[in-house]
């Protein structure tokens, strides 16, 4: 069946894969026919993660990509790739006269430094193919909007966006190109992990501020991902897809 | 075979596919199973995309969109779709002094007002079916960029642009997205002719894109597809730059 979108031949490693976006996107790379390399903190939910795998041929490396020493070693281990998709995160809701530079640190640490940090030794390993696309969940926020309390998510996410187009610029040359997505509220444990920053009758009126009138879910982002990676978009980079059911009309 | 990105069992009315993003759109439309009904002005060239679509129950209007009458018509024959993604357009250099409002009507009528008519025909006439989306091709320039004597484009491609945004708004509520994608230079017949740049220059200018190359109507038609399929589903009012890294620098 022809399928310009497919991942079929193409290695991809997945960050964050133990839940949410990142799981979505392990999952349907091995769908659309790509090996998969998955990564994440927890070692269970991981494990759980490459039960949902389609195919053969995938790897789990555990690592905590917030430790530099564990990033060298996730990269040590990891075959080479064509394609590494970006979504380990966190997101904490606090205003700025309580930032703290722990919180700050753990924050910006886990959301930029870590999947730059990532990106840098792939590249200095020579473990991206050429003709390879790097894509980075990046978010709304920080880059087309911000809300309440989320100034340190918001400079983390800021940081990806413009790191991806620094990226983007100086990998062209190897044929790699670097994009970001940028989704809104998608619904996963990102809100819920970190003692309910939002209450369902929140989320519920929140609803209301969508066009689209609903939030998103993960294959939303984990589509748009499989897009960027696939040979579908070959003349797209340093771009920022917002996916976001028309949220930043308005 | 899992593919969310196929648009088996869609409908999709493909605007200025007699040439180029057009054709290769309504080209590729056809290979991922959607049955493809596509508009014109010249129906030699509207049946030469046809035969080099994949079977099916495709269909071809000959119909120049800048006139109302030949719109209204049209717009009565065509059947519910789940798609429609608009590629008319034309191109002219023309320096801001030189301007004139013969040149300004001819540029805007077409890449503008024609399209925007065509839209709101079919939403009046219901001819979307609940979850549909729509694709316009505007451009980098007008929105992202522009370029010497680019006045006449920029300002059509502003134009279309702005309004996908009020209509991705507006038709939220009936589930219809609307979106845009933004391309660079693309090397189609239409670009090639339009420009007053010899063949080495325009080497040359090849080399102010990061990934060294133009874009090939490919690579507009399958972000096209991309936004007219269901993986794409909560994204509307968007602008997709596909540029090759133009803007970048």
């Amino acid at each position: 069946m022809y399928n310009p979108y497919s991942l079929h031949g193409k290695t991809i490693l997945v960050t964050g894969a133990s839940s949410g976006i990142g799981q979505s996107v392990a999952i349907e790379c091995s769908k659309m026919g790509a090996s998969v390399v998955i990564t994440g903190r927890n070692q269970d939910r991981l494990q759980e993660t490459f039960g949902m795998l389609e195919g053969s041929g995938h790897v789990q490396i555990p690592a905590d990509l917030s430790n530099y020493s564990e990033i060298q070693k996730l990269v040590e281990q990891c075959p080479k790739v064509d394609g590494v998709s970006h979504n380990a995160g966190i997101a904490k809701i606090i205003p700025v006269k309580f930032i703290s530079s722990e919180t700050l640190e753990e924050i910006v640490g886990t959301n930029a430094f870590g999947p730059i940090l990532l990106t840098q030794t792939l590249i200095r390993k020579k473990k991206i193919n050429s003709n390879g696309s790097i894509v980075f969940t990046s978010s709304l926020s920080g880059v087309y909007c911000v809300h309440y309390g989320e100034s340190m998510y918001a400079a983390s996410k800021g940081a990806v966006s413009g790191f991806a187009k620094g990226a983007a610029l100086e990998l062209a040359a190897q044929g790699i190109r670097v994009n970001c997505v940028n989704p809104s509220i998608i619904q996963t444990n990102i809100f819920k992990n970190e003692g309910d920053i939002i209450s369902d009758e929140q989320m519920q009126e929140k609803i209301q501020n969508y066009p689209l009138k609903r939030l998103g879910v993960t294959t939303d982002v984990s589509w748009a991902h499989i897009f960027f990676l696939s040979d579908a978009s070959t003349w797209i980079t340093g771009v920022d897809l917002p996916i976001d059911g028309g949220y930043i009309l308005i | 075979m899992y593919n969310p990105y196929s648009l088996e069992g869609k409908t999709i009315l493909v605007a200025g596919a007699s040439s180029g993003i057009g054709r290769e759109l309504a080209i590729e439309c056809s290979k991922l199973g959607a049955l493809v009904h596509i508009i014109g002005r010249n129906s030699d060239k509207l049946s030469e995309t046809i035969s080099l679509m994949n079977e099916g129950k495709h269909e071809f209007h000959v119909c120049d969109i800048t006139n109302d009458e030949e719109l209204d018509m049209l717009v009565d024959k065509l059947p519910v779709l789940d798609g429609f993604a608009n590629c008319v357009g034309v191109a002219k250099v023309m320096l801001m002094k030189f301007l004139n409002k013969k040149a300004l009507n001819e540029i805007i009528e077409t890449n503008a007002v024609a399209p925007i008519s065509l839209m709101q025909k079919l939403v009046r006439k219901k001819k979307f079916s609940k979850k549909s989306s729509v694709v316009f091709t505007s451009s980098l320039s007008g929105v992202y960029t522009v370029h010497y004597g680019d006045a006449l484009n920029a300002t059509s491609k502003g134009a279309i642009n702005a309004f996908a945004k009020s209509a991705a708004l507006d038709l939220a509520a009936q589930g219809i997205r609307v979106n845009c994608v933004n391309p660079g230079v693309v090397a189609t017949d239409a670009a090639f002719s339009g420009t007053s740049l010899t063949k080495e220059e325009m080497e040359a200018k090849q080399q102010y894109f990061p990934l060294k190359r133009f874009g090939q109507p490919k690579d507009i038609a399958l972000a096209i597809i991309y936004l007219l399929s269901d993986a794409s589903t909560w994204i509307t009012g968007v602008n997709m730059p596909i540029d090759g890294g133009y803007t970048l620098l």
